[in-house]
């Protein structure tokens, strides 16, 4: 069948085919390794080539419900999101399920918590695996694709009507690239119909909508009713399966896929990506003469535990490869699931489970065929340990280089060259001493300064950083100890503007005597230049890029320090790297403040990056001056309600100037200048007004 | 009553003790070299300088450490006596 294709990594795949799937709404949050396929989506509607509603959300959380609401109201719905992100929007994931929400999810597996990594394993997808979702495991580039819109015509299904999430390994699908083969838009238009929901939230077509609330009697039947409904969609997925290899040449087997399990007399079990290099040790095993064969369990949920009882019945041996640990069960996920499968059936294999490829340790060929070995040799045996942790021996960091000095950090990072944010850190830090904790919400110091820090410095989860900071002021008040250390948060902008707003929103109206340090540089700079809420108007990210429909970022910033004013604490200060004496000034004045037990300390500092608004790295001072002398950035400070302009310009520069050196503005035209001109002017002629005034009125 | 450390199992531990500097001068395009004719020793590219790689020597002047520099040239374009140039590192 002739097709075209093309060399693209998974993330992209997955954005094609929602852009075939014609979606309707697309709202969308960064995070490592999902966060591409948002960005390809950005730019299909930037350039009219998907017709779609995006919605730039201040967090996962909002993201789910977001996707809930908008599938509730009859749009066929896509999202993406993974690890932090997956768990952030628990409750809403829960929620979608009885709402019959038929939202198609990529999840690009990422490690959850503790031990952070960006690599992939299932501890993400694992806490959401039995909530009623049906859950998809991919192995390949082109089966991205394919089943993106595959799910949308099984969740879609009336016999069905659920959501469901794609599993795509992190970086090994995400980023890797691999042949995909596209269908052509008609076909797919043909074979996946716009979707209608049977009671949509909208009353001027239906005056029925689902419910959440029904008495506990109905609670045990409704919830084996959904049993019923994801067994019945067990014949949907073969159904779907099918007919897409009718329409478009490739299909994959529903539930399961077998490789050599023909004569097999003993099996591997797999998921994912790391399934092809499975079928490579199992052909190696082959070629040996072993008979053994490979089973890819493709839904997770339903659990295909007919295709399973099947094959336990001709074979004499099992193993489980699982990339994720049950803590507490002593082993995998997959492992506790076929084998409580297998029991009742009286069917008794020896099943071996090999956890490995946590925090997204690659799993080669060598280690499944040597894995393979053993599930070849347990034959007729009895376990003596049915659990193997297969891991390598880390090689050890690179040295590091002792250098006696009176600062708070280590010289040198892994930051880029010419990093501004690096000069506030340091400076933040050497001017509070070593007495200080520093709370971290993800960002690109945490990657980056983190490790060279000389205090404690404690990642805290994105939305939550001021809590933390909260817990740890209190521990310190509760011991007598609060006078003589300092907490503060060293947050990003997407940390404070956005999903962290609510928490520090908490900590200012609570009054905790501790600093909020904000380093603003417009985006999500660590997750690659995505927009947020500090972001500039008409400023090009990679999720509001310059299309032939959009020109950068539409809505101008937030003025987050009138938010913060309106919360009356203490003490709120702008400064700039460019103007360091001021920033020290501020960071000490912010010091007394929380000593003295006042209240919430913010300071916002502005941080120009080399690397997100595409900038010479050693230009990164002068920039964050011309902000300052254009007005972009007013450096300012509210004192007890007394707001005060500290650099006074006798006249602004033109905005011109600020913008000339940064690509990420490149597109802007006189048009487009003029109005952003126009709300400098405006917001500048504001300050000057509270400037002279004696204090804000609302303090 | 002393609880004792060794027992605690499974702990992944930051130790500043165990910390230093990170080796970056294989990073660099460019070199900063310091003119000391006209080095005023107003400091100001030890404030700017992202890696903390700039210090004062004895006679307060400011000294790189090349092996903490990454060669961004932020001191360079902040001098105020165009002290420092940037120089290509194989042509040096």
């Amino acid at each position: 069948m002739a097709q075209d294709f093309d060399v693209m990594p998974g993330n992209k795949a997955i954005a094609h085919g929602v852009r075939l799937a014609r979606t309707e709404v697309v709202p969308a949050f960064p995070i490592t390794p999902q966060t591409t396929i948002i960005e390809y989506l950005s730019d299909f509607v930037a350039n009219g080539e998907l017709d779609a509603e995006y919605v730039h959300t201040e967090g996962e959380h909002s993201c789910m419900a977001v996707a809930v609401g908008a599938s509730l109201a009859g749009a066929r719905t896509f999202t993406a999101t993974c690890s932090q992100g997956l768990a952030y929007m628990h409750e809403v994931v829960a929620q979608a399920v009885n709402y019959r929400t038929p939202i198609v999810m990529a999840v690009a597996d990422r490690t959850l918590g503790w031990y952070w990594s960006l690599g992939p394993d299932y501890s993400d997808i694992m806490p959401e695996m039995n909530l009623g979702w049906l859950v998809n495991f991919v192995e390949t580039n082109q089966e991205c694709l394919d089943m993106t819109l595959m799910n949308f015509k099984i969740a879609e299904d009336y016999r069905v009507l659920l959501p469901t999430m794609i599993s795509l390994d992190g970086f090994y699908l995400s980023y890797s690239q691999e042949r995909v083969y596209m269908p052509g838009q008609d076909k797919v238009d043909a074979w996946l119909p716009k979707y209608k929901a049977p009671y949509p939230l909208d009353p001027t077509l239906s005056k029925a909508w689902p419910s959440s609330m029904i008495p506990s009697q109905m609670h045990t039947p409704m919830r084996k009713e959904y049993e019923g409904i994801l067994e019945d969609a067990k014949e949907v997925i073969a159904e779907v399966d099918k007919s897409f290899g009718e329409n478009f040449g490739r299909s994959y087997g529903g539930l399961v896929e077998k490789y050599r399990c023909d004569d097999a007399d003993s099996i591997m079990v797999t998921m994912g990506s790391m399934t092809t290099a499975a079928r490579r040790a199992v052909d190696k095993l082959r070629k040996e003469g072993e008979k053994i064969g490979l089973l890819k369990l493709r839904y997770m949920r339903p659990f295909p535990n007919e295709e399973l009882i099947e094959l336990a019945e001709q074979v004499d041996s099992i193993g489980v490869v699982d990339r994720v640990v049950m803590h507490g069960t002593g082993g995998g996920m997959a492992f506790q699931d076929v084998k409580s499968t297998l029991y009742n059936t009286g069917i008794r294999v020896p099943v071996q489970n090999f956890v490995t490829g946590l925090g997204g340790e690659d799993i080669p060929i060598d280690d499944l065929y040597v894995m393979g070995k053993k599930v070849i040799k347990n034959k007729g045996k009895r376990l003596d340990q049915e659990v193997e942790f297969v891991a390598h021996d880390f090689p050890g960091a690179p040295p590091s280089i002792k250098v006696e000095s009176d600062s708070c950090m280590h010289p040198a990072s892994d930051g880029c060259a010419g990093c501004g944010a690096s000069i506030i850190v340091r400076t933040l830090l050497n001017t509070l001493g070593e007495d200080t904790v520093v709370i971290n919400p993800p960002n690109c110091s945490g990657v980056n300064y983190g490790s060279v820090v000389k205090v404690p410095w404690l990642l805290a989860n994105f939305a939550a950083a001021a809590a933390y900071e909260t817990g740890v002021y209190r521990a310190f008040k509760a011991k007598g100890k609060a006078d003589k250390v300092y907490v503060t948060s060293y947050s990003g902008d997407g940390g404070t503007y956005d999903i962290g707003l609510q928490s520090i929103s908490g900590a200012a109206e609570r009054g905790e005597s501790m600093i909020w340090l904000c380093y603003d540089n417009e985006a999500y700079m660590n997750t690659g230049i995505q927009r947020s809420g500090s972001t500039p108007e008409y400023a090009a990210t990679s999720t509001t890029p310059v299309g032939s429909i959009w020109k950068g970022k539409p809505q101008r910033r937030k003025n987050m320090l009138m938010i913060m004013a309106a919360h009356r604490i203490p003490y709120i200060a702008s400064a700039s790297l460019a103007y360091i004496p001021d920033f020290k000034r501020k960071i000490k004045r912010a010091a007394e403040i929380t000593r003295n037990g006042e209240g919430l300390a913010y300071i916002q500092v502005h941080q120009p990056c080399t690397t997100g608004w595409y900038f010479d790295p050693s230009k990164t001072v002068e920039v964050g001056r011309l902000a300052v002398q254009t007005g972009a950035w007013p450096v300012a400070e509210i004192d007890h309600g007394n707001f005060k302009l500290n650099v006074k310009p006798r006249e602004l520069k033109p905005v011109k100037e600020y913008l000339a050196p940064q690509r990420r503005f490149r597109h802007v035209d006189d048009e487009l200048l003029e109005i952003i001109q126009g709300h400098i002017t405006e917001d500048w002629d504001t300050y000057l007004k509270l400037d002279k005034e004696e204090k804000l009125p609302w303090y | 009553m002393s609880q004792d450390k060794s027992k605690l199992r499974g702990f992944a531990l930051n130790d500043i003790n165990t910390k230093g500097g990170k080796y970056v001068a294989n990073w660099r395009v460019y070199k900063p070299i310091i003119d000391y004719e006209k080095c005023i020793a107003c400091g100001l590219c030890i404030s700017y300088c992202p890696e903390e790689a700039v210090s004062r020597r004895e006679d307060n002047k400011a000294e790189i450490d090349y092996r903490f520099c990454k060669g961004c040239g932020i001191c360079a374009n902040e001098c105020p006596q165009e002290a420092i140039t940037m120089m290509k590192e194989d042509e040096l």
